[in-house]
């Protein structure tokens, strides 16, 4: 045990010490927004210039109707967007300044077209006659990918065809206004009412951090081990330490400045949340529920010791990082899975792939964590997914630690698949 | 009483065997050479010693009894694959490797720092070990095996790349912890290093002893056959000379193996014929003959 303790505070010092600790520190939470937050970011606040569009119509009333719709949607937009609850920016449309043009002509259509590709229009909205009649409207802009900006247009030309036509069955302008009021659907959870997008958020935040800081310290167990190997140092510690106090140093080191990052980042977190520092800070009191917190810490220390004693296998077989690649990624599959069916689950938390998938101790730390997050599921299947996870882990320590035992001694060439098997029968 | 003793020790590893059946005991307080060709078993021998693996058959007894983790506190080991961490100050490194010897904190800093004024390595202690020179590494190394005062140590190739004042000073170390009466075994194929610092010696090829016991006695056994001449001119009266069994060049002499009953005065007289001869002495073999001799004679 002294032993244990002894490499694991020697692991932990040396890594947290390092430069790339303290950059790793303040680099993960920068990729995390860059992954989560930034790119939302930019599409709801990127297009707020205002762009310049002409309608061309067959008819003045209809053209001037269009018009006013589509001028009038971004006033209407702006009132609710700043209130908004969860403090998350609905995407915002863009200020938009249209002209009209009466001139249905085959030639007026070509040069408008012209106009567009020549940037000196942004979009030019074909509303003829036929076209409206046909309910098949072209819009042709250079933004043909914006689907914000083409739902704005889409949305007014609606409203436009939809006053004209009840306008012209001699309804009041306030009777069309009450007959299109859409209805807002408000989503609640059998426990109280709940904003879906900070719990979109919540578990996505979560799950990424859990799947990267497992990865990323899985890896550095790997690592550690390669290095010992490669720097000839395992001899030395091997006629002190067995090599199971050395695998279970390294993985309690490495996993303790895991652990030392993720409650930085809390504590950071819980701060800036608290004093509101930072945009989106109502979106971090979401991620911050102590329930989510305790099981993001039982799950990521399950996965973590899961992981990183299949990583301390695949460091012991091999001599170089080059050779690790292969390996590494087999073990990385599981993890990649689970983030693959996050999105279905997170649409159906409840489905039978959703238990499956969260029982499964290779996919359970990330899929569970996203169930509890979103549904928490009946307490008996995270017990069980618990239940199953030590005890897989307890079957994988016992045998990767035969693997790491015979392969840290091992030079030279990659073992093949019967020559690790072959370790691992080896008494 | 024995540091050592290891009895019909056998491992192999699939079908290859590395050690078959190996005996031997190295004394308390003695220098124990062990011997031998690569890849003649000898790593694999220390191994069993210090239970980095274990016997398929055969006993190793350390400290007179049967091998225990806990001896192993008391055995100081310098392998031949050298290595220390590379990003980590030397002080902490052996700070650490003393603390895992069993040591206290204090202590182990303490010795360090005694060791290292010793080595003469002391101002480097709040280096990296990536910064320092090969040698200094081979000295921390070696410090890492003596800081916890162990009484068995294990020394594999601790000349290895060292320049000779470096060895000398390394060498005298030696030979201090051999008068303070702690058992060394040298693992080693430099034989003039075997022949100034060995007692006993057991040499081993393809995994079982060809030649051991008390390296006089050994020595003694192939009698003094040997002769050592230094000359200038022709070396011709060797070749093909019924006298001569076989002949070593080194450049600035020639030790001559004689043949069976042969009388070194005749060698003498045709050295004399052909050259000026400096120097002229009847020797036993040094161990190098005896080394090249033996395992050619088990490999064939």
């Amino acid at each position: 045990m002294r032993n244990i303790f002894l490499i694991a505070k020697r692991e932990y010092l040396e890594r947290v010490r390092t430069k790339s600790f303290i950059v790793m520190t303040f680099l993960i939470p920068a990729l995390m927004l860059g992954v989560t937050v930034l790119p939302t970011y930019l599409m709801t606040h990127g297009s707020s210039e205002a762009k310049h569009i002409t309608v061309v119509a067959s008819d003045k009333k209809t053209a001037d109707l269009i018009q006013q719709e589509l001028s009038k949607a971004r006033e209407e937009e702006k009132q609710p967007a700043a209130e908004s609850p969860d403090g998350l920016d609905r995407p915002q449309s863009a200020n938009l300044s249209v002209d009209v043009d009466l001139d249905t002509s085959d030639k007026e259509h070509a040069t408008l077209v012209e106009k567009v590709q020549q940037k000196q229009l942004d979009g030019v909205v074909f509303a003829t006659k036929e076209a409206l009649a046909a309910r098949k409207v072209a819009f042709v802009t250079r933004d043909v990918s914006s689907f914000i900006g083409n739902a704005q247009v889409k949305a007014g030309i609606n409203r436009a065809v939809h006053l004209d036509l009840l306008k012209s069955k001699g309804l009041s302008e306030e009777e069309i206004n009450n007959a299109l009021q859409s209805v807002d659907l408000e989503t609640q959870s059998p426990s109280g009412a709940v904003n879906p997008m900070r719990m979109f958020f919540t578990a996505f935040t979560m799950v990424m951090v859990l799947y990267m800081v497992v990865l990323l310290y899985g890896i550095n167990v790997m690592r550690a081990i390669l290095d010992e190997k490669t720097s000839r140092i395992m001899e030395v510690m091997l006629s002190i330490a067995r090599a199971k106090e050395m695998m279970a140093g390294k993985i309690l080191g490495v996993g303790s400045v895991a652990l030392t990052q993720i409650l930085i980042w809390t504590v950071v977190a819980g701060v800036l949340s608290s004093t509101a520092l930072i945009a989106g800070a109502g979106m971090l009191k979401g991620i911050l529920s102590p329930t989510l917190l305790i099981y993001f810490a039982v799950y990521f220390l399950l996965g973590f010791a899961l992981y990183s004693t299949m990583y301390a296998a695949v460091g012991a077989m091999v001599n170089s990082e080059q050779e690790a690649q292969q390996l590494q990624f087999l073990v990385m599959m599981p993890m990649i899975l689970s983030i693959v069916l996050m999105g279905s689950i997170l649409q159906a938390p409840g489905s039978s792939i959703a238990v499956w998938a969260s029982l499964f101790p290779f996919t359970s730390p990330l899929i569970m964590l996203v169930r509890v997050a979103v549904q928490p599921p009946p307490a008996w299947q995270i017990e069980v997914s618990i239940g199953l996870m030590v005890a897989t882990i307890y079957g994988m320590v016992l045998l990767c630690s035969r693997i790491y035992r015979v392969g840290i001694l091992m030079y030279g060439k990659k073992p093949t698949l019967p020559e690790i098997m072959k370790w691992i029968r080896y008494a | 009483m024995y540091t050592i003793e290891l009895a019909q020790v056998r491992k192999s590893y699939g079908d290859f065997i590395a050690v078959n059946d190996l005996s031997f005991n190295i004394e308390q307080g003695s220098v124990f050479g062990l011997l031998g060709p690569n890849g003649a078993g000898k790593t694999s021998t220390i191994r069993m010693m210090i239970g980095i693996t274990a016997p398929d058959s055969g006993e190793v007894r350390v400290f007179g009894r049967p091998f225990e983790r806990k001896c192993l506190e008391n055995v100081g080991y310098l392998p031949e694959e050298r290595g220390l961490y590379k990003k980590m100050k030397m002080l902490d490194q052996l700070v650490f490797l003393g603390e895992l010897h069993g040591m206290t904190a204090p202590a182990a800093r303490q010795q360090s720092i005694e060791w290292c004024e010793r080595l003469e390595i002391s101002e480097k202690l709040a280096s990296k070990v990536e910064e320092l020179s090969k040698g200094m590494q081979q000295k921390i190394q070696f410090i890492a095996a003596l800081l916890h005062d162990p009484d068995f140590i294990i020394m594999d190739e601790p000349f290895a790349g060292l320049d000779p004042v470096n060895s000398d000073l390394l060498k005298n170390v030696l030979l201090d912890l051999k008068k303070k009466g702690k058992t060394i075994l040298f693992s080693t194929h430099r034989m003039d290093q075997v022949e100034k610092l060995c007692e006993s010696i057991c040499l081993i090829n393809r995994g079982t002893s060809v030649l051991q016991g008390n390296l006089k006695q050994v020595k003694a056994q192939y009698g003094k056959n040997t002769v050592q001449i230094q000359y200038e001119g022709n070396g011709n009266f060797l070749q093909n000379n019924p006298l001569v069994q076989s002949f070593r060049d080194y450049g600035n002499h020639v030790d001559v193996q004689l043949a069976k009953d042969a009388d070194p005065q005749q060698l003498l007289r045709a050295a004399m014929e052909h050259s000026r001869v400096y120097k002229f002495e009847l020797m036993e073999p040094p161990l190098e003959q005896i080394f090249i001799d033996v395992v050619g004679k088990t490999d064939a």
